[in-house]
């Protein structure tokens, strides 16, 4: 028979940790519904500047656009180094919000390392870079502090050398994984490859109706240059906004799994507790009677 | 007379989504203006006002910082960072309209003549609306 003040105790400590655990579903509600806020008005935008830039790369592969040829819009078939940078979160807490971006990366890794590709891992977030600073795996770049209150110029810098390092040659191919916000329910995984602007869903065919594309500017490259980069480092601060947002929905979930848990604990507990004090009182009684029984 | 779809989009949302009869943009190399079925063209915008003609004839006035429009014969994307539009209610809206644009412009970091033109649009724009 269980001892009373052993379950006595251990229902006050589970209650203490439903109680932590609620405020921190409550705290993640909180800072969900301003994320999400943010996230979803800049979603618009990175859309349509995807789109945008989707349309003149597949024009530049149907050559409807003469004489340029730029190292960001065409197929690199033998990359030799690649770039993967990673988002995760600055805290854990939150369910398989970081696990999963985490196995996402390692089988990019394997992918590459079986076509003996260089990988050059960069991540930002600090779970996800002790992870790997744990498994000895070495990283290129590690940035914390900024998964959890995204910053554009902070982005800007860190995808920045990316971009160069790209244009120069340095590097092959750029991609950013991150697990996204889709509902207050769901986080949806992302990997995308963000350079080289993959050309490969764009129909020639259907586009054949439409005039020719003219990219007005003094120098078509600085253009599309200039544009590129735009591009780079918006997907890079829409990935980190977008993952803050799925990052507060994960935790709350994982909260919210966590008091009802709690809950159902400390009911059994209590039955238990229950139990053993009636059986506590009838030894007691039976005690008594026999006593009594052996005075007569 | 005909008109086409026109999206002014910023990071914080959509400033602009309508039908439009043309549209005058701030483009790198000097302002050019869109109507209904302009072959498709992409090019950089730089700091300045877009001027919009709306199907009932009013002029809209948006101010960018910094910008990429796409054309092609059935829409006109524009991509802009940062973004104020002149218009309001009253003069009051108004007046907090061309303040906030006006900081905008302070902002934008290479300041020079082109600014000071833009300023000075910006008071007609407002102007013409009270």
């Amino acid at each position: 028979m269980a001892n009373l003040k052993d379950i006595q105790r251990q229902i006050k400590s589970v209650s203490n940790t439903q109680k932590t655990t609620r405020a921190m579903k409550l705290v993640s509600t909180a800072k969900l519904r301003r994320a999400e806020e943010l996230a979803k008005r800049s979603r618009l935008y990175s859309e349509k500047l995807n789109q945008v830039i989707a349309e003149i790369a597949g024009r530049l592969k149907c050559n409807k656009v003469g004489g340029i040829n730029s190292r960001c819009f065409s197929d690199i078939n033998n990359p030799k180094t690649v770039d993967i940078i990673f988002v995760t979160a600055d805290k854990g807490l939150c369910g398989g919000f970081n696990i999963q971006t985490i196995k996402a990366v390692n089988k990019l890794l394997k992918e590459y390392k079986d076509k003996d590709v260089k990988v050059r891992l960069s991540g930002i977030g600090k779970k996800g870079v002790e992870f790997y600073k744990y498994n000895e795996v070495e990283l290129y770049e590690a940035i914390s502090n900024l998964s959890s209150k995204p910053d554009k110029k902070r982005s800007d810098k860190f995808i920045r050398t990316s971009i160069a390092e790209f244009k120069d040659g340095k590097v092959d191919a750029v991609h950013i994984v991150y697990n996204g916000f889709k509902n207050m329910m769901t986080q949806e995984l992302h990997v995308n490859r963000i350079l080289p602007v993959d050309t490969n869903k764009f129909d020639c065919e259907a586009s054949e109706a439409q005039s020719m594309l003219e990219i007005e500017a003094q120098d078509d490259e600085k253009m599309l240059d200039s544009l590129v980069s735009k591009y780079v480092e918006y997907n890079m601060y829409y990935a980190l906004i977008d993952s803050v947002a799925a990052e507060h929905s994960a935790r709350m979930q994982a909260m919210d799994t966590a008091t009802n848990n709690a809950a159902d604990m400390v009911k059994s507990l209590n039955v238990k507790f229950n139990k053993a004090r009636q059986a506590a009182i009838t030894t007691e009684l039976i005690e008594i009677i026999s006593g009594v029984e052996s005075m007569k | 007379m005909e008109t086409f779809k026109l999206e002014i989009i910023t990071p914080n949302g959509e400033i602009f989504h309508d039908n439009a009869v043309s549209v005058t943009l701030p483009g790198e190399e000097g302002e050019f203006g869109v109507l209904a079925h302009h072959s498709s063209v992409s090019t950089l915008l730089e700091a300045g006002v877009v001027d919009i003609e709306k199907e009932d004839k009013t002029v809209e006035s948006v101010l960018i910082n910094w910008g990429v429009v796409h054309v092609d014969e059935q829409q006109v994307v524009v991509l802009v960072e940062g973004a104020v539009a002149i218009r309001g209610e009253n003069e009051s809206a108004i007046a907090d309209a061309l303040e906030e644009a006006k900081a905008l412009v302070k902002s934008i970091e290479d300041s020079g003549q082109a600014i000071a033109s833009v300023s000075a649009k910006l008071e007609t724009a407002a102007q013409n609306l009270i």
